[in-house]
């Protein structure tokens, strides 16, 4: 599976690194996401699930490969 | 003086959407903050209505369409927003700029308050808050507010501009007449009391510039390679003095009166101690449930929203205790959750107009909890003292706090 940013929406809320730091990163400018391992293994989806579910912009979606 | 941003008179508001709210009075009986806002939703008011108090505004009262007003510039502008409204009022950079303006300083303040820059800081935000509870530690209760919750945030404001301890007391006095004094001659001295004092620091880094956010602020260059507009330097000064202090002190306030009464929510945190994360969603939680901003918007242009006729300059106050218990977004949210599994709060707003410091905030929140309760795991409202009054207005709080514990 595949967890994709749309950093136009991002506005730096972190949640996703708070929740999941293995996947989710944030920058040294913006403080915005970046994704750290876009393709994550099946047993980290429910950690993943619960960063996108966090998300106060809606900026994460979840794409099955 | 011509007045640009004076809303009108509410001719255009049917009498449906009329109701009788004043968000700056605290009403008989009202024992917490949250309770100005939450009585509202229990009487059954529209979810978008009008009122006439403090120069009239609208309030929105669900979720979706109060993060549509922190989010849709295009409509709610954050430019000349006060409520009651005041004019001519400080533009503080870039709060008070939409974008894509607003980009200029926001850039210029994003990289010093971003998570990573935050972690750098968190030794220091230790070293500060562990001075303060050791000097209360052994006395056995305390004004909390008077203590500490004011004391710690002035205490980051001074660390941030490269300021020594020293001035705390002068920086207290500022910022207490600015959030308490409602005598307008000791205001507009006090506004021009900082203005100086931030011309002088800003002065003094254009001459020698440290690291700290001073420096950085009047060394940075615009698109032309010049420095910025000198009243923007002094209005970003001004914002990041005022932004950071009376929302962090009132936070704190709320979060230990609440921890003071439930031991099993202070037992959590004290399990959680090496858990970040859990330790962090039960902060994420105190948060959801303490929110003390009311948020202004100004409508940009007549239009209709959500069926509603808006008028061009009519305000809009946007409450982070409703939108925060909104039952569409929040299980079960009048609930103290403090593993909640989704928790989409506002209480730093969202859109473009984040707080740029809220990582800070939340760093100096989770380490005055880690520090506090290291020293004083129990403790309670002092049974002997009176407590203070609700405070309300664009932040809301409580003016004493007085806690007791066993020495």
């Amino acid at each position: 599976m595949k967890v994709l940013a749309n950093v136009n929406l991002c506005q730096g809320h972190a949640r996703c690194e708070d929740l999941c730091p293995q996947v989710f990163g944030t920058d040294a400018v913006e403080g915005k996401v970046v994704i750290i391992q876009p393709e994550f293994p099946d047993e980290m989806e429910a950690q993943v699930r619960l960063a996108v579910r966090n998300c106060p912009e809606g900026a994460l979606r979840i794409f099955s490969n | 003086m011509e007045l640009r941003f004076q809303p009108s008179p509410p001719d255009h508001v049917p009498p449906e959407l009329m109701v009788d709210f004043d968000f700056f009075k605290v009403p008989p009986g009202v024992a917490d903050p949250s309770e100005i806002w939450t009585s509202l939703i229990r009487k059954g008011v529209p979810k978008i209505f009008y009122t006439p108090h403090n120069g009239g505004h609208w309030v929105f009262t669900e979720y979706a369409d109060i993060t549509d007003g922190f989010r849709n510039y295009s409509i709610f502008s954050n430019h000349q927003t006060p409520v009651p409204p005041i004019e001519p009022y400080p533009v503080m950079q870039p709060q008070g700029v939409d974008p894509p303006a607003h980009k200029v300083f926001r850039s210029l303040l994003a990289p010093m308050f971003t998570p990573i820059a935050v972690r750098e800081m968190t030794q220091e935000i230790q070293r500060r808050a562990i001075k303060l509870i050791d000097a209360i530690a052994d006395k056995g209760e305390c004004d909390f507010v008077e203590d500490f919750a004011d004391v710690f945030p002035t205490s980051m404001f001074l660390y941030l501009f490269g300021m020594p301890e020293s001035r705390l007391g002068d920086f207290r006095q500022l910022s207490q007449t600015f959030f308490r004094s409602t005598d307008p001659d000791v205001r507009a001295k006090n506004i021009t009391d900082i203005y100086a004092e931030l011309d002088a620091l800003f002065r003094e880094r254009q001459q020698n510039p440290g690291s700290d956010l001073a420096s950085a602020i009047v060394t940075a260059r615009n698109e032309a390679g010049e420095q910025h507009d000198w009243q923007d330097i002094l209005n970003a000064g001004f914002l990041l003095f005022v932004a950071g202090l009376d929302t962090v002190t009132n936070t704190i306030t709320l979060v230990w009166r609440y921890l003071a009464a439930n031991p099993e929510a202070r037992q959590f945190f004290v399990d959680n101690f090496d858990d970040p994360v859990a330790f962090q969603n039960g902060t994420e939680e105190l948060l959801r449930i303490n929110s003390v901003a009311n948020i202004f918007r100004r409508v940009a242009e007549d239009c209709e929203y959500q069926g509603v006729k808006l008028r061009r300059n009519d305000r809009i106050v946007l409450s982070g205790v409703l939108a925060n218990r909104d039952p569409k977004v929040f299980v079960d949210p009048e609930t103290i959750d403090l593993d909640r599994e989704v928790n989409v709060h506002t209480a730093f707003g969202v859109g473009p107009h984040r707080c740029v410091g809220s990582h800070l905030a939340k760093r100096e929140i989770i380490v005055a909890l880690q520090e506090w309760l290291r020293r004083i795991p129990v403790f309670q409202l002092d049974p002997n003292k009176s407590q203070g009054n609700v405070l309300t207005g664009s932040t809301m709080g409580f003016s004493t706090l007085n806690l007791s514990w066993e020495r």
